[in-house]
């Protein structure tokens, strides 16, 4: 039989441990929304996008709205909202129908994509940094901008090869080709800019 | 293509997009539903789907 003493140091024991599971799972659920919180300024992007999307075919992006509402460049704020959206599809059909990469990603960054997806796909060697700006039109400093927001998103990851160091996420190399990473950008004499599926 | 010939019919409206499944850029300018500029020069224009 154990002795009183005994039995009040396993109850303290199995309490702390108790404790401390619930303030793990705490701290693991308020991480991803706290790294997701949106100041006002990127919220009124949402709600920019929310009422445009579904208007005239529009599945407009996020660096469209950004330009729209007159907001500052920042490829970090661009990044929160995309990012957003990305984990909360429910926001509006038009995610769910079209994906998060249509919406989020820009015009330079879906063609950088599909350019080390196409290659991937055919089995060619993994173009490099200086192949994907030429075979994209922009300098090799944008598209390595372009390459670490596509890492950011968990679109290609880093690897040890010799083109330009990274690889397509396997889902991604997947996608039905016509689909994949399209942009259609619509701009009108009245300023108006979208984009349309 | 839909929209610039109903709802955009009247307007000038420019486009911007990619070949179907390549990297190359399209740039066309539809001025009240006829396109006027059309790069590259061997862009195929079409409506319809499916």
């Amino acid at each position: 039989m154990m002795k009183p003493v005994h039995n009040s140091r396993l109850f303290f024991a199995a309490a702390t441990l108790l404790f401390l599971v619930c303030a793990g799972q705490a701290a693991t659920k308020q991480g991803p929304q706290k790294q997701g919180r949106l100041n006002a300024e990127e919220q009124k992007v949402i709600n920019y996008l929310v009422a445009d999307w579904g208007e005239d075919y529009s599945v407009t992006s996020v660096d469209i709205a950004m330009a729209a509402l007159k907001m500052k460049p920042s490829e970090e704020s661009r990044f929160r909202i995309g990012n957003h959206i990305k984990a909360h599809p429910e926001l509006h059909e038009i995610i769910r129908r079209w994906g998060w990469v249509t919406l989020v990603l820009t015009p330079d960054e879906k063609l950088i994509a599909r350019t080390l997806i196409n290659a991937e796909r055919d089995g060619k060697p993994q173009p490099t940094v200086s192949d994907i700006a030429k075979a994209v039109g922009i300098t090799e400093a944008q598209t390595d901008r372009g390459l670490s927001m596509l890492e950011r998103y968990e679109v290609v990851q880093r690897a040890a090869s010799k083109g330009a160091g990274y690889k397509v996420v396997p889902r991604y190399i997947k996608w039905e080709p016509r689909l994949d990473f399209i942009f259609h950008k619509v701009s009108l004499d009245s300023g108006r800019q979208f984009n349309t599926n | 293509m839909l929209l610039v010939s109903s709802k955009l019919a009247s307007e000038k409206a420019t486009i911007d997009t990619s070949s179907p499944e390549g990297t190359a850029r399209i740039h066309v300018v539809f001025n009240k539903g006829k396109p006027v500029t059309v790069e590259p020069a061997s862009t195929i224009l079409f409506m319809g789907g499916g």
